[in-house]
């Protein structure tokens, strides 16, 4: 049996670690014999097999192929239809895991417990999303670690480096920066940011719209009619963006499905850098954003690392570069330390102290007693990059004479105004009746190492409470019976 | 110095429509569900749809004006920034698109006053 694994369940591209005997993580590959797979699930129409991986990318029916689940797994109206049966996010993922999870332990035994990554700035729902998706793929999760922390631990271990380092992860789907301070064998998260939606599928897609107009200029056509044959041309664009980042210039030949004709399709570095700048500087915006969360300035910072596939753009080596003064530095193979991370993880989680994402707190309506003011703000109980596990407590005060019913909502997010976070649950809490107000109630807030919320209201003169873990509901999300039951289920089905 | 007083977003919004001059006691509420679905506050949804209908600025969106500083503008950035980038990942489509507009309006101005990176 593996003892310590690891699992990257990326939004492009999926792998599995484990640690061997000598303490180095390996890669192990899938039946197919590639180290990484494609995070793409195919519901054949002919035959009761779900393919995962590069069969069900090639597969080319779009109806019936599902790409980037993972971008879907904090929302919980999110289903899939197929053949007239729903499918969420959750089941859809647990389906790459019980690929990974059925090829791998061919090579390295039974597979029980694992460490699953995750992007920075997943929310809960997104989070809890992925523990079931684990548990119906048969494995338990022994930790969710980000994605960035993964990929340090390895960067750490691989290159044996001390101090500060910033991690820029620009992956297929989500940017995260994460800044951490090495000492030794300890390693100390100090911020998480992240962007969604910001990735190398972005850049794919600009490509897609620049393919579009030099075909439509050359032929007086549309490249494209249907589905099939867009997802065909975007993946020509990948190979094309990946293409230049080892040349200055690339050409292609396209035609659509409709015979109007073939284009010679001209590319540049340069005129893909102009392409994407705009999102680059969103990149860069996020950088500055960590570096503000942690209180550094880029000069502190010891070491740049380089992580995720759209890293090896250029132009993004050159931005940090002339942002840090450095040379930023790859960590090993960008797509693969991630997995590895998480292997290294799996054991050496106790030395590494984590911070909670996000900041928690509830609303209140806030009086300045020195000037007079008083403003509803989001009164925050739990900050941001709060070291993990960790609990906190603020006492408020009641608003009304006889309040019979305390109100507490739950936020998520930094702002100060309301209008600008979340409202991810509410706690109700009946008190006895004929009180006046100003009644003290004290919201202590826990978060816990898979970075998962609870909530505790304790009404001080009556000592009523009520706890609750912040829980979603939502027709993608399942409840136990459902997990159960799915998980039966996905244990029966081929998946090849 | 400060009094935190609970303001749950249901009563800050009965407060705001009562038009009695003395507020009622709220008395039992009816039980929500210990559980919602995440959800961007109805404040949010409001300023989305009071969003003026004439198209205005990049400089005008983020509120950025003629005698600001470039520390100022730096600052101001900041915080649209961060506001703006969690806003782009809401389940809410509206707060979603509008957080796509400030975000590439904040670019904008960035490039325009701290230059293209």
């Amino acid at each position: 049996m593996a003892e310590y694994v690891g699992i990257d369940l990326g939004t492009t591209l999926s792998g599995l670690a484990y640690l061997k005997p000598d303490g180095n993580p390996e890669i192990v590959p899938n039946a197919d014999g590639e180290r990484l797979t494609p995070s793409v699930v195919f519901f054949d129409g002919h035959e009761d097999v779900k393919l995962v991986g590069s069969a069900a990318r090639d597969g080319g029916e779009p109806d019936r192929t599902i790409f980037q689940i993972k971008r879907h797994m904090d929302d919980p109206e999110h289903l899939v239809e197929i053949d007239g049966k729903k499918w969420t996010p959750a089941e859809i993922s647990a389906l790459i895991l019980a690929k990974l999870k059925r090829d791998c332990s061919k090579i390295i035994g039974d597979i029980q417990e694992v460490v699953i990554t995750v992007p920075a700035n997943f929310n809960e729902l997104a989070r809890k999303s992925t523990i079931a998706a684990a548990e119906m793929a048969g494995m338990k999760v022994r930790r969710l670690v980000n994605e960035p922390t993964a990929a340090a631990v390895y960067y750490a271990h691989s290159q044996g480096v001390q101090g500060r380092i910033l991690v820029y992860d620009l992956g297929g789907g989500t940017l995260d920066v994460t800044i951490l301070d090495v000492q030794g064998d300890s390693i100390r998260i100090l911020t998480s940011e992240g962007a969604r939606h910001l990735g190398g599928s972005n850049f794919d897609e600009l490509l897609l719209d620049a393919y579009a107009e030099q075909y439509s200029k050359q032929t007086n056509a549309k490249l494209w009619s249907d589905e099939r044959h867009r997802r065909r041309i975007l993946h020509a664009t990948e190979d094309a963006k990946k293409m230049l980042s080892k040349l200055q210039r690339v050409n292609d030949t396209v035609s659509n499905d409709s015979n109007d004709g073939i284009a010679r399709i001209d590319l540049t570095r340069d005129s893909f850098e102009k392409m994407i700048r705009h999102m680059l500087t969103r990149t860069v915006l996020l950088v500055e954003q960590a570096l503000d969360s942690a209180r550094l300035k880029a000069a502190e910072i010891d070491h740049v690392v380089l992580v995720g596939g759209s890293t090896r753009i250029p132009k993004v080596k050159q931005v940090l570069e002339k942002m840090f003064g450095k040379s930023p530095k790859s960590c090993g193979n960008v797509d693969e330390c991630v997995a590895l991370g998480a292997a290294l993880f799996a054991k050496r989680s106790a030395r590494i102290q984590e911070v909670c994402n996000a900041s928690y707190g509830t609303l209140a309506m806030v009086y300045n007693a020195k000037t007079g003011e008083e403003k509803l703000l989001n009164s925050i109980v739990i900050p941001k990059n709060t070291p993990i596990p960790c609990s906190r407590t603020q006492i408020y005060q009641t608003s009304e004479d006889n309040e019979r019913v305390i109100e507490v909502d739950i936020t998520q997010g930094e702002d100060e105004d309301p209008r600008y976070v979340d409202i991810i649950g509410k706690i109700t809490l009946e008190v006895p009746p004929n009180r006046p107000k100003g009644c003290e109630v004290a919201v202590t807030f826990s978060y816990d190492e898979n970075q998962r919320v609870r909530a505790l209201v304790v009404d001080k003169q009556s000592g009523r409470s009520r706890e609750v873990a912040v829980s979603y509901k939502g027709a993608g999300v399942l409840s136990e019976d459902e997990l159960k039951k799915k998980t039966v289920s996905l244990r029966q089905m081929r998946i090849e | 110095m400060f009094k935190k007083i609970l303001q749950s977003l249901s009563k800050s919004q009965q407060a705001k429509t009562q038009t009695a001059p003395t507020r009622q006691p709220s008395g039992p509420m009816p039980m929500a569900p210990t559980g919602a679905a995440t959800s961007r506050s109805n404040a949010a949804k409001a300023a989305t749809a009071e969003a003026p209908a004439t198209p205005v600025g990049p400089e005008e969106l983020c509120g950025i004006q003629g005698k600001m500083s470039k520390d100022q503008i730096a600052a101001r950035l900041k915080l649209l920034y961060r506001r703006f980038n969690r806003s782009a990942s809401s389940l809410d489509p509206k707060v979603r698109d509008e957080a796509e507009k400030m975000l590439t309006a904040i670019v904008s101005v960035r490039e325009k006053h701290f230059g293209e990176i």
